[in-house]
């Protein structure tokens, strides 16, 4: 006969209180050791621990290779908005705002969000599969068994060149996505460039300016401090590799959405 | 004395690995540490060089490095052999400062020398065969003259031929440097080349210990099975 302990660990809702319970833990797990990762980044940084050759190798590799995405994904992102409100606004007498639209949604919003988005993909996902690949064949053992702080030696250089190359990233995205909206809003509503810049200028404040380095500065490190974090805690071969990679991806994607939000309310509310 | 383990107890989940043992491990000394697998033989190493910390007990280490070469030979496959071999003088702020980048160089070419390799310096390890590989982080983990080696199942995935290599210089080492070395393994040939004492682990205890010689002669029932490879015997493999 099932006793009524075995019957309650059969049922669905104990599955799905247990699953709960387990994702839970996780959560408050992985949260901590980002934490501890980041204060631990902190300290190298203040004291010293940085390495300029690391450091420039991580920053074109921040910088410049994940630009061509980067650059793509803004600009398409920026047809996309203009190409289905140049037309309307026009039609409605407010096409001397679009300019003014497109640059407070650009450099606002769509620019480092986007490009936040860009590198998560592109470049927070080869951070943990990197360092994931050396949690398992115990390379980072290695580094501190040959009395290298490995949180230091791997960090440091990723997590500041995040920091570092995100907002020049950013810069150079809004820049183009502003342009790419000029060009779309003449070719779909037959707005001039001229039209287009005067109220583009108008919507450009340097709070605006400034928020949005702050913040492309702020999404950079998150990246690559949650990206480098799930890496380094990997284990378990070919699929504690993947589980790393899959995690830091969602993290960093959670956690932009997450920061893009607490800067909206700071500065905007 | 370069390494004395005092009682040492390590659990993973409530489920002690390493169960109260104790052993001493002398300068030019190699000590071989046997079982099957699963028996806990890589975490004694791993809380000898402080990679896992223990729960209780005591590790008595002389001054100096502790240098570890593992089972994979763990080399930075984004780094060339020579950047591998001088990883630590280059990252180690008391050893930057010490050397000079002519000296480095040197240190490389000696340390390679050491362990039969030459003119390998700019090639990526994925460019070398498995038994150079692992020669390459016998360099790498002696280039800060350790007092205390480390070895992770050195042999294991070689051919014979490299193994007695592998084997040759674990002993040439010890003659060179002098240190203490530990060599986890479970294969007979470097047992009884390298090794000057032996123990054997089985359910994170101590069930044997005494020279290859003792071992070979199979006066127990764990040194019977061990050496017998039999599946009947006191130690059963855990499903």
């Amino acid at each position: 006969m099932m006793t009524l302990r075995k019957y309650l660990k059969q049922s669905a809702t104990y599955k799905i209180f247990t699953q709960f319970g387990i994702m839970f833990h996780d959560f408050v797990d992985t949260l901590g050791k980002i934490t501890m990762m980041g204060l631990r980044v902190i300290k190298g940084i203040l004291s010293g621990q940085i390495r300029p050759r690391e450091l420039i190798i991580q920053c074109e590799r921040f910088g410049i290779s994940s630009l061509p995405i980067t650059l793509s994904i803004v600009g398409m992102t920026s047809i996309i908005v203009a190409s289905q409100v140049a037309h309307e606004m026009v039609k409605q007498g407010g096409g001397n705002f679009i300019g003014l639209l497109m640059t407070m949604l650009i450099v606002r919003e769509v620019g480092a969000i986007m490009s936040g988005f860009a590198l998560t993909s592109m470049i927070g996902s080869s951070l943990a599969s990197e360092l994931a690949t050396m949690r398992v064949t115990e390379q980072i053992d290695a580094i501190d068994v040959l009395g290298v702080d490995s949180v230091s030696y791997l960090f440091v250089p990723r997590v500041l060149s995040g920091f570092i190359m995100m907002p020049l990233v950013v810069i150079i995205a809004s820049f183009v996505g502003v342009i790419v909206g000029a060009v779309t809003s003449d070719l779909f509503a037959g707005l001039s460039y001229r039209a287009y810049f005067d109220s583009a200028l108008l919507g450009l404040y340097m709070k605006d300016l400034g928020v949005c380095l702050l913040k492309s500065a702020t999404f950079g490190a998150a990246i690559a401090l949650i990206s480098c974090s799930c890496g380094y805690y990997a284990s378990g071969g070919a699929k504690g590799v993947g589980l790393a990679t899959n995690k830091a991806v969602v993290w960093s994607f959670i956690s932009i959405v997450i920061l893009d939000m607490v800067f909206a309310i700071i500065f905007f509310f | 004395m370069s390494i004395e383990v005092k009682n040492l107890v390590k659990a993973f989940d409530d489920k002690k690995v390493i169960d109260d043992i104790s052993f001493k491990v002398d300068d030019g000394e190699i000590l071989a540490i046997v079982g099957f697998s699963g028996s806990g033989k890589s975490t004694v190493l791993k809380l000898i060089c402080g990679l896992i910390p223990y729960d209780s007990g005591e590790i008595i280490t002389s001054e100096g490095d502790i240098a570890m070469v593992f089972q994979y030979s763990a080399l930075f496959d984004s780094l060339d052999v020579e950047d591998n071999i001088s990883f630590a003088l280059h990252e180690r702020k008391e050893l930057r400062k010490k050397y000079t980048e002519d000296e480095i160089r040197k240190i490389v070419s000696e340390k390679l020398q050491l362990v039969g390799l030459k003119g390998i310096e700019s090639k990526f390890p994925s460019e070398l065969s498995g038994g150079m590989q692992k020669r390459v982080s016998f360099a790498r983990a002696i280039v800060t003259n350790p007092n205390t080696i480390l070895y992770d199942e050195p042999t294991a995935g070689l051919d014979p031929m490299s193994s007695t290599l592998i084997e040759d210089y674990i002993v040439s080492l010890k003659h060179e440097i002098n240190a203490a070395s530990i060599v986890v393994t479970h294969q007979m040939s470097t047992i009884t080349r390298t090794a000057d004492r032996v123990i054997m682990l089985y359910d994170g205890k101590i069930v044997f210990e005494g020279t290859p010689q003792e071992l070979l002669k199979q006066e127990t029932p764990y040194t019977k099975q061990f050496v017998m490879a039999s599946l009947d015997g006191p130690m059963q493999m855990q499903a």
